[in-house]
């Protein structure tokens, strides 16, 4: 048992690590990505500038590619400890070694400008490319799995390194004679499980512990364009 | 050993061709291999007659079947996950909290009139099980959830145990449970405790309390 809580100041912080599992803390030299309202103390001298006008359009050109996120997102620029929380999701993180990884938008709280933001091709998800560190939230620790595996859509985290997923679809119980009469009436009910994020390939898939997600950022649109998934009501000619 | 705790949060169970488990639906996170999950009409095992009992006694929380061959994670709600395997013995669990349980585990309901008469029934009412509780019985593991972590109370003839009502989980073993007030004239005004009433089990056995007082 410990006596009382852990009082920590800008030397016992711990730097670029867990302060405890709810809590993150940056020792920040530099430039860091973060997530709007994710700061919950700081030391030192950081300022906070939103993406897409000041001082750092350069940084941001070379790093962040992804405007309908922009508003979301400042870079915390100087010199000092910055700690990031949200709402005590548990927060992790991870580093990239020239690789890849994507991320339910809403799950990820900050990165190095080592690494370049895009927006995945599926709708919601972010990805990373290039090296250096990045800090995320879930709802219960993270799990790493690999592929071939299924995974409930409300638990996908994020995956690095394999082909983006496929829907899976199973209602084997809707057929046949009571399936059938099940699919009609309703009576029976449904498993809540008939759909499922499939993932193949050689990678990651990073799960959370739970099926109840963070309440996400509006995670923006994708442009209305031919080609884009989620872009544009299937058909001709638009 | 059928559950494997990946963190406090998820049970990873083997599924096997031939052996059913049986799952709160929408509690499946990931799997690999061939499994179905199917709808349970009936909320669990033991034919029409246990599927009326369990409707009548406000008990059939949704199950779904699980099949096939490989391997399941189950987790619910952010709730910590307690696996207790059986041996025999009979486990009293409200049919919510229960996350995954063994297809060889017998399924039934109990009144619970039944242990202590009227003031069994008040029990129920006063602490939210309601006046019906789920038995599981026979050899296998059942993964419930609770909010915080689960302790795991010894209950001897010596040494009964009380428990806020509350916090209280599930049971096993012989073990006799009353209601027991420490209500008083501050209650009356509202300026009680907050604990007038608590759970006491007597007898030999277990009792699973969970760190908080948030019901499910």
């Amino acid at each position: 048992m410990t006596a009382g809580p852990v009082v920590h100041d800008v030397n016992t912080l711990p730097r670029n690590d867990n302060v405890h599992p709810y809590a993150f803390s940056v020792a920040l030299n530099g430039q860091w990505f973060l997530q709007k309202g994710k700061m919950i103390a700081y030391y030192g001298q950081i300022s906070f500038e939103g993406v897409g006008h000041g001082a750092f359009d350069g940084l941001v050109a070379g790093s962040f590619h992804s405007p309908l996120h922009a508003a979301d997102w400042v870079v915390a620029n100087g010199n000092g400890m910055m700690v990031l929380a949200d709402r005590a999701f548990d927060v992790n993180s991870f580093d990239l070694d020239d690789g890849n990884l994507t991320i339910r938008s809403g799950n990820l709280l900050a990165f190095e400008p080592g690494l370049e933001l895009k927006q995945s091709i599926v709708p919601g998800f972010l990805t990373l490319i290039g090296t250096g560190k990045f800090v995320a939230v879930s709802n219960g620790a993270v799990v790493f799995v690999e592929p071939p595996i299924r995974v409930d859509p409300q638990a996908l985290v994020g995956w690095a390194d394999c082909p983006s997923p496929c829907h899976h679809y199973d209602h084997g119980y809707m057929q046949g004679f009571l399936g059938g009469i099940r699919a009609m009436t309703g009576i029976g009910g449904a498993s809540g499980e008939e759909h499922q994020f499939q993932f193949t390939g050689a990678g990651q898939v990073l799960l959370q512990s739970t099926e109840t997600m963070q309440a996400g950022l509006a995670t923006g649109a994708v442009p209305h364009q031919q080609g884009v998934p989620g872009g544009t009501p299937a058909g001709y000619g638009r | 050993m059928p559950f494997r705790m990946l963190n406090s949060k998820i049970a990873e169970a083997q599924v096997l061709p031939g052996q059913t488990m049986y799952s709160q639906r929408g509690s499946m996170l990931a799997y690999t291999g061939q499994v179905s999950f199917t709808p349970n009409i009936q909320g669990g095992q033991g034919g029409l007659t246990s599927m009326i009992g369990r409707r009548v006694a406000n008990e059939a929380t949704p199950l779904m079947t699980v099949e096939g061959s490989g391997t399941v994670m189950f987790g619910h709600g952010g709730h910590e996950v307690h696996v207790i395997e059986m041996a025999g013995d009979t486990l009293y669990v409200e049919a919510d909290r229960l996350l995954a349980f063994d297809g060889s585990l017998q399924q039934g309901t109990m009144f619970m009139g039944s242990q202590g008469g009227v003031m069994g029934m008040v029990r129920g009412q006063v602490t939210g099980q309601g006046l019906f509780t789920t038995t599981l019985a026979g050899h296998g593991a059942a993964a419930v959830m609770a909010h915080g972590g689960v302790l795991e109370l010894p209950i001897t003839p010596q040494r009964p145990v009380h428990v806020d009502p509350q916090a209280y989980v599930a049971h096993r073993g012989q073990v006799q449970n009353k209601l027991s007030t420490a209500l008083g004239w501050r209650d009356m005004v509202g300026r009680g405790s907050g604990e007038a009433f608590q759970l006491e089990l007597s007898g030999n056995g277990t009792v699973y309390v969970q760190a908080s007082e948030e019901k499910l």
